[in-house]
């Protein structure tokens, strides 16, 4: 039974009088309630790190196929000194396998958006030959030297994204993200826990030096050790994971 | 109560009701969205979809952790009845703040690439076996689509179609959603946040969730309705124990409720479930002469379990008959709105 002292509220009835104060409440505290955890948490957002879009480059360089491209840069600009290494991706969730592999030890024009973080490089080339095109010049791919078999610990992530072109662009949440660039032939870089050589992070190919495999999607954004083969091109480290070594860190 | 179905009909406190709500979330997306980037000391902001997406995300989850506070508090406190009556704009009012979410999510982190971007969020992570990495975008859709079809539903045309106790099971779907909400947010967001703000907030809200439905429920298997004994009549109550105006509910031996009111001296026996969403008649009033039910205020003649005309809503009745001072009632139910001749209460229970 409805406890006849209390007040009785009909919802198309104006409210009885001895609930009015208890309404001003609860709808004060609604409102309270809403602003509150709108502040908590959006003010306590992780930090998305440094990466950033740096405006748009040109260079000249020459292309090497790593399982993806990179360029050595033999003519560089303010931003972008002479021996650099460059990785490159093209516009959208989509690599630049198709229209550099053509290309691969020649002296080329690179132009579109560079994208930077930390030691990381990577230009987004713009569209077609304004973003790639045969040049002029001489130039040779830089020796690579081999660096021995390492175990890294650290996590996948996809070189643009991670690099700047979105924030945050790694962790579990931006994992299927990570997962579409990669297979869009973006190159996926492996960011150590510790730096090797001084550097944070490496780009990422199969043990062959070949695109990254399957397993790589599966740790994708997860923090895990992995051993392989890291080799230095020009300024650029090349982390050539064998995916048998995987193992999910705690 | 309906005789004809429009989609909304409004009163002053279905307003005063959607201004607050609105008022509420308002508030928390534009703290959030404007005032939250310049209170983050990060060196590079993060990307507005995805702030965005974050904001509407987070909105969506405190909007349904209330809804889902209001059953439970209204029914260990009746005064928090006003924040039920017209929870379906609530409900409605989620969806679209979850959708925006969703579109906000799909058109960055699924968008810009060969793979169609709907397709995409079912595909580009398959990795179902493990916690960590697990395709948390799954749990999300599932609460999506559960709350899209719960508010197209929600409306008491549906409720007559589908009849109000498939229509009840249905809305059940609510407590999977919001499971599945909560595994959306802890995989997505709470197993990778450095700052445990959000965690701490999902935490309460979840367990307060819990614990008020687990209260009300206790308090509801140790409430005042008494359970009838007998097989054949049932004894009820004794009749001093119903007020004037109100009712005294009793489970019968096959598990319904009835409701025995006292109306001018008069008792009448009822369903003690309304026919518009099983709300608990015996908890209500009479008011004009009329039983009003405590949660939408549909009313009924307490001798017939018929809503006044023009509307059509009927409910059970039950025969009643005194023995001594105890009432009892025949526990086979009339056939909805079957006119039951009232008791009258003995003079020395008026006395
Ligand atoms: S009026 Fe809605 S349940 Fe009774």
């Amino acid at each position: 039974m409805s406890d006849p002292k209390k007040p009785f509220f009909v919802g198309y009835l104006p409210a009885p009088p001895d609930l009015r104060l208890f309404l001003i409440v609860s709808i004060v505290s609604f409102v309270v309630i809403f602003g509150a955890t709108g502040l908590l948490i959006g003010s306590t957002q992780d930090d998305p790190g440094p990466g950033a879009g740096q405006g748009r480059q040109t260079v000249t360089g020459v292309v090497e196929m790593i399982g993806y491209p990179v360029i050595h840069v033999t003519q560089g600009t303010d931003r972008i000194p002479t021996g650099r290494t460059l990785i490159l991706s093209s516009g959208g969730k989509n690599g630049a396998v198709g229209r550099a592999a053509p290309l691969e030890g020649q002296v080329v024009q690179v132009s579109g958006l560079l994208l930077e973080r930390g030691e990381l490089d990577m230009v987004q080339l713009r569209g077609g030959n304004n973003g790639l095109q045969a040049a002029d010049g001489n130039g040779a791919v830089p020796r690579p030297k081999p660096l021995g078999r390492w175990k890294l610990a650290g996590e996948i992530c996809d070189g643009k994204c991670y690099a700047g072109i979105m924030r945050p662009g790694r962790g579990l949440a931006h994992r299927a993200c990570a997962n579409l660039c990669v297979a869009g032939e973006i190159p996926p870089v492996f960011v150590s826990s510790q730096p090797v050589e001084g550097s944070d992070f490496l780009m990422l190919t199969g043990p062959d030096g070949g695109v990254m495999p399957q397993e790589g999607y599966d740790a994708m954004a997860e923090y895990i050790s992995v051993e392989g083969e890291i080799t230095r091109h020009g300024d650029l480290l090349v982390f050539a994971m064998d995916p048998t070594t995987i193992e999910v860190l705690p | 109560m309906s005789v004809k179905y429009v989609p909304v009909q409004w009163n002053r406190n279905k307003w005063i009701y959607d201004a607050v709500m609105l008022a509420g979330v308002a508030l928390f997306l534009w703290i959030f969205v404007e005032l939250a980037p310049g209170l983050l000391s990060h060196e590079r902001p993060i990307n507005a979809p995805i702030h965005n997406g974050r904001a509407f995300g987070a909105c969506a989850f405190v909007m349904l952790t209330v809804i889902l506070c209001i059953g439970p508090l209204a029914r260990l406190d009746q005064r928090f009845l006003p924040l039920l009556y017209n929870r379906r704009h609530f409900g409605v009012m989620t969806v679209f703040v979850a959708i925006t979410h969703a579109s906000f999510i799909i058109d960055w982190y699924f968008n810009f690439s060969p793979t169609n971007k709907y397709v995409a969020v079912l595909s580009a992570n398959t990795d179902f076996g493990q916690a960590l990495g697990f395709p948390f975008e799954i749990f999300g859709v599932f609460a999506l689509i559960v709350l899209m079809i719960l508010s197209a539903t929600s409306h008491d045309f549906w409720m007559k179609f589908l009849t109000p106790p498939v229509w009840k099971r249905l809305h059940y779907l609510i407590y999977p959603a919001y499971a599945a909400v909560v595994a959306h947010v802890a995989l997505g967001v709470l197993l990778d946040a450095q700052n445990v703000t959000f965690l701490w907030i999902v935490l309460i809200g979840s367990l307060a969730v819990a614990t008020l439905h687990l209260l009300a429920a206790f308090s509801e298997t140790r409430g005042s309705d008494t359970r009838a004994e007998g097989t054949d009549w049932v004894r009820i109550c004794d009749a001093h124990d119903i007020t004037e105006g109100f009712a005294k509910i009793a489970r019968l031996p096959g598990g319904d409720r009835v409701a025995v009111f006292r109306q001018d001296g008069l008792l009448s026996a009822i369903s003690n479930a309304c026919a518009h969403q099983n709300g608990p008649l015996g908890e209500g009033k009479v008011i004009d002469c009329l039983v009003t039910c405590p949660w939408h205020g549909f009313q009924y003649d307490v001798r017939n379990g018929r809503s006044p005309a023009p509307f059509t809503e009927k409910i059970p009745t039950y025969d009643i008959r005194l023995h001594g001072s105890s009432v009892m009632v025949n526990p086979v139910a009339n056939p909805p709105g079957t006119p039951v001749d009232p008791v009258p209460v003995p003079q020395e229970v008026l006395a």
